[in-house]
């Protein structure tokens, strides 16, 4: 297919805050990008031609923010509001492996949801990790790096080798990753053996390291991971935020060069798409 | 007391006629005070004869309303004379429009917007909803030019954090639980609602312990077909109604910012504190916007102090009509609620839009699509009148002029005189400047902001391109300003910074004003942006004070003396009186916010040093004038010269400095200000985690060492040069005949600081990193 048929749904409620950098990341790309609020998907104050249908799009990205102020545990809201009418929907979207990524906030709904960790099914019915309130009890908003850790499984980092690593800003105060109590050893070799694992937050020399490098404390410094098919995504740092390298904290060392870290994980999602369809 | 003047109507409401035809002096007065108003005896005569001309008595609802409008807060009664001589017209042709926010031109399709407000009377009393709500008033002061705002400034001023609980006066809550409750209310609202907390300053002074400042500055984006005015544009235009519930919340927010605080502000004014929701605002944001970019709004108006009364009286005096407006509509919080509670309430996240009919529905359903309330509410009428009803009565008529025109205080009635400062720098032994250098570096006022800035999201939007820290990741430095690059399809840039030293203006108002225009600007040209306009919050303490008043039209006229010269406008702002608690006045603190604009983002510079082997240059000229300087303070020394400054002078050095940047010459630039040269080194050194070997021998000569470190001398930049464009930027320094120093080389791990071979500070550069990061990461945990 070619890019510019590619319908990408930038989904928002009230309080989801990165939608603008993450539709222009897409949109830079020559795909097609809309904004759509999640009452036009369930139908609700909206006029038939505002009316949307998960079908009508390729690919689904549920940004960073606050959604719903996230005053309950981060992403509750949200998912709930989804899961009560397009768990049906949602489910065959990913049997049919079109790709969902959820940055921060995003990553926090889909944990939420179900859709992630996603070891052994689509869409659990409970949630079965959770992204709890950072170590140091705080909002942090820092640059981190990340290690790559995919084999090739995740179809949002195709472009980037295994063991690279990139700069990606965190910005959020709930992020450590943290999988059902008892079973996280079990539960971690499962996401290892499926190539579940796609970030890790290292130092700048790439070694696993604690606070600040690993801003929340998360399990095992994963920052990243997609689901046993590879094609639901979430990530708590923001690639979208370095999709170009005057975004990046310190490109005044370095030298201005056009396109940041972030560019390829919207790239390698592009490029999977565009030979899927 | 005045029960008697007070007659409740028989209604099956609360309403009350106020006799004043019986009410003398006293009972005038008393009226004010029992009601709440805030209105002195001339006000108050001034009502009654307008009503007497009326041939009838006010409703409680119509002195609540006056009560509002003439509150200094609204009208500004006591700054407008000196606001006009001074500052209003500075470049007042670059101006596009100065209403809520002001409006300047960005590039040939867009405006930016600006404005800066003071949230400093609620913060005291209730940090957390007081920041909080300051964000959220002055992000709706954006959004109501039609503005999408895109950087959220943040200027705090505290007690000593580490004030003894003995010294605090009754009633007044620890400089640390303000600042902590403060920095939580400011980041759990700015962050929400996904705009980048940008840049500020944190200060920290004894003056401030009775009474915190904190101001709050927003900065949007428009293209210039959507500017929206505050202003009504025709009879049979709609009010709608957008946004949060009213409620009781913020009722008489406006007449408590217009007094001093005592001990029982707490008790009594807590209903003052209005509340914020950060969850209603986002999508209040996107509605308003969306009404916005498809044309639908005549007019738009945030509610800030006064409520709806200001907001409707406002709307309809600025298009010279006035309005009907029916009470029943509005969605309350509590039914309850008195007509007059209702017409003045502050509830937080409330918009008015003015609409033609023929958009109404349309306007709604947008509204619907966001899940935001939206309610008609009344319409506007061709005579000047205010007309209010509630359940089929009229409770208020008033004449717009007579509302909102308000009382204007000539200089006669505020009497004002500037105070007399004897300056004079004394001899004292030199103390052991390694020494000393550690303790400025790890002084509240200069140390590591890191902690607070870290819990703003300050890249959200991805528009941050020059961040508020800078310097290798992990080791970052203070930058001097942020930039963002707000269009996605062009490379300019907008800087911004917020600075002023209140310790300067506490020992010359005068040049302490003129130093803080000079240091915004200097910020500014550091990252490479030239200074566009500048936000001026000017706080102070009781204006009937004639020494207060003094200060102030010193400040306006060192505000005005400079800008004039460097045809910079003060586009927006706001005037806070009575911050005064148990007779202790805040130092005089004119908070400037400035704006700059850069051409091209990718030329932008950092104060990291970045390379062994490139040369330090020191530009500017460095006196003694360490009056008012953290070094002193340090020592405990009250004398000295606050530093003075030249406009024109400082023009040739910017756009000497600016050219050098543009051009490629500079590695990285820092300005000097607190802690002088000895700081800035230490700041630059600490972002590039590399050491410098510095002489300074060949400036100043004559002048101690001590001074040539501390000195806070104006228009001063240190440059890292880049080694291959040296000659082209001792060239360009010397075209314009400015002084300029090679003082130094950026090398090794250690800060090495020499007078010729005399050796005077040694240290590695992470001993100083520690010393310099810690402190306030030490007091706040």
């Amino acid at each position: 297919m070619k890019r510019e048929d590619i319908r990408v749904a930038i989904l928002r409620i009230e309080g989801t805050n990165c939608e603008e950098e993450t539709f222009r990341a897409f949109a830079r790309l020559g795909v097609n990008p809309e904004y759509v609020h999640l009452k036009q998907l369930l139908g609700m104050d909206c006029r038939k031609n505002e009316r949307r249908d998960i079908f009508d799009f390729h690919c689904l990205v549920i940004p960073g923010g606050f959604s719903a102020g996230d005053y309950v545990r981060a992403g509750t809201i949200f998912a709930a509001r989804i899961k009560s009418k397009l768990s049906k929907e949602l489910k065959e979207f990913v049997i049919q492996e079109y790709p969902i990524m959820g940055i921060c906030n995003g990553f926090q709904v889909l944990i939420e949801l179900g859709l992630l960790p996603g070891i052994d099914e689509i869409i659990s019915d409970y949630p079965k990790a959770c992204l709890m309130t950072n170590d140091s009890n705080r909002f942090e908003c820092r640059p981190t790096y990340l290690k790559c850790e995919n084999r090739g499984k995740c179809v949002f980092t195709r472009k980037i080798k295994k063991g690279e690593i990139r700069l990606f800003p965190s910005a959020h105060a709930e992020g450590r990753l943290v999988l059902l109590f008892g079973k996280e050893k079990e539960m971690l070799k499962k996401m290892e053996e499926n190539d579940q694992i796609v970030f890790r937050y290292v130092d700048p020399d790439g070694n696993y390291a604690g606070y600040p490098w690993n801003p929340n404390g998360s399990v095992d410094n994963i920052a990243g991971i997609c689901n046993h098919i590879g094609n639901v995504f979430g990530i708590m740092p923001h690639p979208e935020r370095v999709f170009y390298g005057y975004q990046h904290p310190d490109w005044t060392r370095h030298g201005y060069r056009e396109f940041g870290d972030g560019r390829d994980i919207f790239e390698s999602v592009v490029d999977y798409l565009v030979r899927k369809l | 007391m005045i029960e008697r003047l007070l007659i409740r109507k028989n209604l099956p409401f609360q309403l009350y006629e106020v006799n004043l035809k019986e009410a003398g002096e006293e009972d005038l007065l008393n009226i004010s005070i029992n009601l709440g108003l805030s209105l002195s005896l001339d006000e108050m005569k001034k009502i009654k004869d307008y009503f007497m001309d009326k041939g009838r008595n006010p409703t409680d609802v119509e002195l609540q309303a006056l009560g509002q409008a003439w509150s200094e807060h609204c009208c500004y009664k006591s700054s407008k004379v000196p606001l006009k001589m001074y500052l209003f017209d500075v470049a007042k042709d670059r101006i596009v429009t100065r209403e809520d926010a002001g409006v300047m031109e960005f590039d040939e399709n867009h405006y930016y917007v600006v404005a800066l407000e003071s949230h400093n009377h609620p913060s005291a009393i209730e940090p957390y909803g007081g920041a909080s709500t300051g964000i959220g008033g002055v992000v709706r002061d954006v959004i109501c030019m039609g503005a999408q705002p895109i950087a959220l400034i943040d200027p705090l001023f505290f007690g000593p954090l580490d004030c003894k609980y003995e010294d605090l006066p009754k009633g007044v809550k620890h400089p640390r639980y303000l600042f902590k409750g403060v920095v939580d209310g400011i980041r759990d609202y700015g962050n929400r609602i996904g705009i980048p907390t940008l840049c500020g300053q944190v200060f920290f002074h004894e003056k401030y312990i009775g009474n915190c400042l904190v101001n709050v500055g927003c900065i949007g984006i428009m293209k210039k077909r959507n500017l929206v005015h505050s202003m009504i544009s025709k009879p049979g235009d709609i009010l709608v109604y957008v946004g949060g519930r009213t409620g009781r919340d913020g009722i008489h927010g406006v007449t408590f910012a217009s007094a001093e605080l005592t001990e029982e502000s707490e008790e009594k004014s807590r209903s003052a504190v209005q509340i914020g929701d950060p969850i209603m605002k986002e999508p209040l944001m996107h509605a308003t916007l969306e009404c916005v970019e498809k044309g639908l709004l005549e007019g738009l108006k945030d509610f800030g102090g006064g409520g709806l009364s200001c907001v409707c009286g406002e709307l309809a005096y600025n298009a010279g009509v006035g309005v009907e407006v029916n009470l029943d509509k509005i969605p309350l919080k509590e039914i309850d609620m008195a007509p007059w509670e209702i017409w003045i309430s502050e509830s937080q996240e409330r918009m008015m839009f003015v609409v033609d009919k023929k958009n109404l529905e349309e306007v709604l359903h947008i509204c619907k699509k966001w899940d935001v309330l939206a309610v008609p509410i009344g319409k506007a009428i061709g005579e000047k009148v205010i007309r209010v009803f509630y359940r089929g009565f009229k409770v208020l008529e008033l004449d717009v002029d007579f509302q909102v025109a308000g009382p204007v205080y000539d200089s006669c009635k505020r009497p004002h005189i500037p105070r007399r400062t004897e300056e004079k720098e004394e001899d004292f032994p030199m103390p052991n400047l390694e020494r000393a250098f550690l303790k400025v570096v790890s002084s509240p006022n200069v140390s590591s902001r890191e902690w607070i800035i870290r819990q703003y999201d300050h890249e959200v939007r991805g528009c941050t391109v020059i961040k508020p820290l800078q310097g290798i990741v992990g080791r970052e430095s203070h930058g001097d300003a942020a930039v963002i690059k707000p269009l996605e399809n062009s490379f300019k840039g907008i800087a911004v910074t917020a600075d002023v030293n209140p310790n300067f203006l506490d020992k010359n108002p005068y040049w302490g004003a003129c130093s803080a225009v000079d240091e915004v600007c200097r910020n500014l040209v550091a990252v490479g942006a030239k200074p566009d306009s500048i936000a001026d919050c000017l706080n102070f303490g009781n204006p009937e004070r004639s020494r207060v008043m003094g200060d102030f039209y010193e400040v306006c006229r060192g505000l005005s003396y400079m800008a004039r010269s460097l045809n910079i406008p003060f586009i927006s702002g706001n005037v806070s009186f009575y911050n005064e608690c148990n007779g202790i006045a805040v130092p005089p603190t004119p908070q400037l916010t400035a704006i700059g604009l850069i051409p091209d983002i990718r030329k932008c510079v950092t104060v990291d040093f970045k390379k062994e082997g490139n040369p330090i240059y020191l530009v500017g000229e460095t006196k003694r004038e360490l009056g008012g300087s953290e070094y002193y303070r340090l020592l405990k020394l009250e004398g000295g010269i606050v530093p003075r400054s030249n406009p024109n002078l400082l023009k040739r050095y910017m756009d000497a400095m600016l050219k050098a940047i543009w051009k490629g010459c500079i590695g990285a630039c820092h300005d000097l200000s607190e802690g002088g040269l000895a700081v800035c080194i230490a700041e630059m050194a600490i972002g590039g985690w590399v050491g410098a070997d510095v002489d300074i021998g060949n400036f100043s000569n004559g002048l101690r060492e001590d001074f040539k470190l501390f000195s806070e001398s104006n228009t001063r930049w240190l440059v890292e040069v880049k080694e291959e464009k040296e000659k082209e930027f001792e060239r360009l320094m010397k075209e314009k005949k400015l002084k300029f120093y090679r003082v130094g080389t950026v090398t090794g791990e250690r800060l090495i600081v020499r007078n010729g071979r005399k050796e005077l500070i040694d240290l590695d550069v992470d001993r100083i990193d520690k010393a310099w990061r810690r402190t306030i990461w030490n007091a706040m945990g």
